[in-house]
């Protein structure tokens, strides 16, 4: 949450030569960060953001507070002023309100006082500009005054028109199921159970507590008297409330992070000078103070020790005691353990050593520590080769020339519903954003569809590698599988499948099979084959389907190859192992073949390989209609060879080509 | 006499052949000499009309005058025919190269690479955690219990009917954070992890996506300070981002942090003067923290021995950081524009 506070606004409580610059610097060092200075008609404003433990900080007072700890450490001269106030004298005669609060823990401290002979007016020059500056709409001088004194002193606080409560009673309760209350800005809200309200003496809903008053007691030009509410909430009830009603005011934004009861006494002091100065008012009632439970003391300690080792330098005891009082800490050291009471207005922010130890080094300078690397150390598991591999085989696609894709894990109905994958079989988001990003994949190819299908290019060969969410039931997260995904307008089968040899040469794995597969329940692709290593199904490749295709206007083919990464690393591996070249030359003749149609001519290689181990290798070389052309070479480790040697070779090879295949040697 | 003739003819043939400038020249001269009607054969001819001596003398004389001439000619053959290959050879220099086929990796899987391996030399080993998560190991686990405000940080996204008793709601992670609880439950210390994953937030404009990536670095062991956070940080920001960027930290608030800090570098586009496109010279680069206590405890790890520091941080922020690049909107590394990332 981000605040604006002018320049001016703060010397008020802040005596300091710093300049605009020096305060922003010093701040976001040391504090809360100044996000810029703005220059509002020639007054500077600082845009601060407050972080979620510091409501404190969430007021002009509390950032001066904060200053006078920090400047003086730069050697800049600083001290906190006093907040100007006025006590709070009994009336002689003082206007009845009776309060009723049925839960002491919805509000931990009630405080009310009524003001009389409200003159309504405009407020003063100076405070409409600062709200201005803060980003709040002057209005007249009874609602700029509670503005203002929220965003001087962090205290949200709520003023009626005293005449329109009515019997003058308030009982502060939890809502019902099915009430409603008009609120300030005109909106019908419904109201649930867990919301806190106060109802008047008729059973009227007068306020929304620490949200937005009501319409109906709202003070108005009439407005004679004005009941002041300055109040704490329990936090929760108020974030809870916001979250159902579905909106949130600057008020409850401050609620909600826990306002300080101690602090209320002195807002009600402060808005008692301002009711005077700005709206001629005087104190019509007695002061109404209900605290059930009043904050205990709250000491936290630190050793010395604790505080050097975390931070990690010498600091003397000392010294974390001097930065600790300036920040408002009771202190005492005894031995080298320093124990601290936290003051109210931090109280919900420090209660452990960590916290001290904090305050200590941020107030000491981050900027003073020095840039230590943490030491070597031995690590007590393997490395994850995983992420190497992956690397490899990306780097590699690239270098064959395919460019690397990256889609969001989401999908949307439409894009399952045009390669027919049923939503229901994936993990759903019940709060998208959009619609196109709803079910978390089962499959990349959908989306290597849509990148090819948005880019008007022809030769498209492009990849992913992502993690699939395989659903495992409604108690159990799901399967991330690693996919890897190629998908070419560019390639043939051939083509595509050589990608895949030379993928796995380079993984170090040097057998794999292919097999056409006829059922497989993804219907995403035709003419398909599986790839398998030692019979594990590590992927499949082939076509997609044209009715697929025609959903995405693609024209032309496209051919996927899809692989389960983290079965196929399972055979990767980095060990090699070297074969002596053979001291005697190789012999290479060419064979030629008339093979029937549809025979798989990867059989007839390795039914030729295997029929000696002199063959050392057999290449197809030419495909012309039936004939296929072999290029074998012979060699041995151990001698010359000689026609003697190979002719039989030879022959078996051309007999079992002939016999398995029911080929024809072609002459 | 016929002698002398021939020793002409060979003074007269060498003299032509050296002062000869082309090939075509050559042939010719080789005809005028050595042809079928050359100057030899014409000496040939008289040949008969010579007494026996004489014979042997001048055919002998007429043998080396040929190969001589010969010899010379084809030395000034080569000689002409290799100037001309080095004249004739000339090509475009400036034609474009014809390229093997190129690829391109995505800018982040680079920039993944690269922050994996500056960690990797501090000892850091690379981790894999859900991106589909329970909320104890995002939120609860992290000392942010149920209805905190400080889950609103967060734009979390539900997954459907995906709860577990014990862990809670379904989520997509909206941070790697979520495997610190993670790395600590299966791994006793000393701990130094970099966790780098998607991460997911119901957010959409030109510095958010509804996916993205961060890093989250992890440190646990004894003695571990906010001096080692400082050097850490520093190291990785000097070495990924450049050697003159310098950093700083300031107080921030996380809750499964204590300190927690915000993480600035210096703005490389002004050398730090302050420029639009920073504050005041500096430059947001992410959060980190001492590890809260409590989020130790959640994971049996003994606060009152171990300390650690922990960071998460976007790796499309720091890539967009790196000077030079200019990517103005982050979506735009997920549209798949292939105009786009054909470009890197």
């Amino acid at each position: 949450m981000n605040i604006q506070i002018s320049d001016s606004w703060l010397r008020e409580f802040i005596e300091t030569k710093a300049t605009p610059e020096q305060i922003e610097e010093c701040l976001s060092l040391c504090s809360q960060s100044v996000e810029k200075i703005i220059d509002d008609r020639g007054e500077k404003v600082y845009d601060i953001e407050i972080t979620t433990n510091r409501p404190d900080c969430l007021s002009v007072y509390g950032i001066a507070r904060e200053l006078a700890a920090i400047l003086p450490r730069f050697n800049i001269p600083a001290k906190l002023k006093d907040v100007p106030s006025l006590k709070i004298e009994k009336p002689r005669k003082s206007l009845p309100l009776t309060v009723k609060i049925t839960k002491a823990d919805l509000c931990p401290r009630f405080t009310s006082l009524i003001y009389d002979n409200i003159e309504i007016k405009p407020s003063p020059k100076f405070a409409q500009k600062r709200l201005n500056a803060s980003g709040i709409r002057a209005l007249n001088n009874v609602i700029d005054l509670s503005n203002y004194l929220m965003l001087e002193l962090g205290q949200p606080m709520h003023t009626f028109d005293y005449d329109k409560i009515l019997k003058n009673k308030m009982i502060l309760r939890e809502a019902k199921e099915g009430e409603e209350i008009i609120t300030l800005d005109g909106q019908t809200r419904k109201l649930h159970e867990e919301i806190i309200i106060i109802e008047d003496g008729k059973g009227r809903i007068v306020d929304l507590c620490g949200i937005m008053g009501a319409k109906n007691s709202e003070t108005d030009e009439n407005t004679k008297r004005v009941l002041l509410f300055v109040q704490t909430y329990n936090p929760m009830k108020i974030r809870r409330a916001c979250q159902v009603l579905g909106f949130r005011t600057e008020a409850a934004s401050r609620f909600e992070k826990g306002m300080d009861p101690e602090g209320v006494i002195t807002t009600m002091e402060r808005a008692t000078l301002l009711f005077k100065e700005w709206c001629n008012g005087t104190i019509g009632s007695d002061l109404i103070d209900i605290y059930a439970n009043p904050q205990k003391e709250k000491t936290v300690s630190v050793s010395k020790e604790k505080i050097d080792s975390l931070v990690g330098i010498d600091i003397p005891i000392t010294e974390s005691e001097k930065i600790l009082k300036n920040l408002g800490f009771e202190t005492n050291i005894e031995k080298d353990t320093l124990s601290c009471v936290v003051p109210h207005w931090r109280y919900n922010d420090i209660s452990i050593q960590e916290d001290l130890i904090e305050e200590i080094a941020r107030i000491y300078g981050y900027h003073n520590l020095p840039n230590v690397l943490p030491p070597i150390t031995t690590l007590d598991k393997p490395k994850d080769t995983t992420f190497d591999w992956e690397y490899k085989i990306k780097t590699a696609l690239k270098y064959w020339g395919f460019t690397e894709t990256t889609s969001y894990s989401m999908v949307g109905k439409n894009l399952l519903d045009k390669v027919g994958l049923n939503p229901k079989n994936h993990l759903k988001i019940s709060n998208p954003l959009t619609d196109d990003l709803v079910y978390l994949r089962t499959s990349l190819i959908p989306s290597l569809l849509e990148i090819i299908s948005k880019n008007n290019e022809q030769n498209i060969r492009i990849f992913e590698m992502a993690n699939l969410y395989l659903p495992k039931g409604n108690e159990n997260l799901p399967d991330e599988a690693m996919e890897l995904t190629l998908a070419t307008t560019a390639d043939n089968y051939s083509q595509l499948k050589g990608i895949l040899e030379s993928l796995l040469k380079e993984l170090g794995i040097a057998d794999f099979e292919i097999k056409p597969i006829d059922n497989w329940e993804d219907i995403l692709r035709t003419s398909m084959v599986g790839i398998y290593i030692q019979d594990l199904h590590i992927g499949i490749t082939g076509k997609i389907k044209k009715e697929f295709l025609d959903n995405f206007s693609i024209k032309g083919e496209v051919l996927v190859l899809d692989l389960e990464v983290r079965r196929l690393l399972k055979f990767a591996t980095n060990a090699k192992k070297y074969i002596p070249s053979s001291k005697y030359p190789s012999i290479i003749e060419d064979l030629s073949f008339v093979i029937p149609e549809h025979t798989f001519i990867g059989q007839v290689i390795d039914e030729i390989k295997f029929v000696s181990e002199l063959v050392k290798n057999v290449n197809l070389i030419d495909s012309f209609q039936n004939t296929r052309t072999f290029r074998v070479e012979y060699q041995s480790e151990m001698q010359n060879l000689s026609d003697n040697e190979i002719k039989p070779i030879r022959e078996k090879i051309i007999k079992v080509v002939e016999k398995k295949f029911q080929a024809r040697l072609k002459d | 006499m016929l002698k002398d003739q021939i020793i002409n003819l060979k003074i007269e043939a060498v003299g032509e052949i050296l002062e000869a400038c082309s090939l075509d020249e050559l042939e010719k001269i080789r005809a005028t000499f050595l042809g079928k009607s050359g100057k030899i054969n014409a000496l040939t001819k008289e040949m008969p009309n010579l007494s026996n001596e004489e014979k042997i003398v001048i055919g002998k004389l007429l043998n080396e005058t040929k190969k001589t001439i010969e010899d010379v000619l084809r030395q000034a053959q080569d000689k002409l025919s290799s100037q001309k290959e080095n004249h004739e050879e000339w090509f475009d220099i400036t034609a474009p190269g014809i390229k093997p086929q190129e690829g391109h990796l995505h800018l982040v899987t680079e920039a993944i690479s690269e922050i994996t391996s500056i960690f990797a030399s501090l000892g850091f080993r690379r981790t894999r955690y859900p991106e589909v998560e329970w909320d104890w190991y995002a939120f609860e686990g992290l000392n942010m219990r149920k209805n905190h405000p400080a889950r609103d940080e967060w734009e979390t996204f539900f997954i459907e009917n995906l709860e577990n008793e014990k862990m809670g709601r379904g989520i997509l992670t909206p941070h790697t954070s979520s495997g610190q609880i993670r790395e600590m439950e299966i791994t006793p210390p000393p701990i130094r992890m970099i966790n780098i994953a998607k991460c997911y937030r119901r957010q959409s404009d030109v510095s958010h996506a509804p996916m993205f990536y961060q890093f989250e670095t992890l440190v646990v062991d004894k003695g571990i300070s906010i001096t080692h956070l400082k050097g850490t940080l520093d190291y990785f920001a000097k070495n990924f981002l450049g050697y003159d960027r310098k950093t700083r930290i300031r107080p921030f608030h996380f809750q499964f942090t204590e300190p927690s800090f915000e993480v600035d570098v210096s703005c490389g586009l002004c050398n730090s003067k302050g420029c639009k496109f920073c504050k005041g010279g500096w430059l947001e680069i992410g959060g980190c923290g001492m590890v809260h206590p409590t989020v130790l405890k959640n994971c049996g790890i003994d606060s009152s021995i171990y300390s650690g520091f922990a960071s998460g941080w976007g790796v499309e922020r720091n890539l967009m950081m790196k000077s030079g690049l200019k990517i103005d909107d982050i979506r735009l590394l997920y549209n798949n524009d292939l105009r786009f990332l054909k470009q890197f």
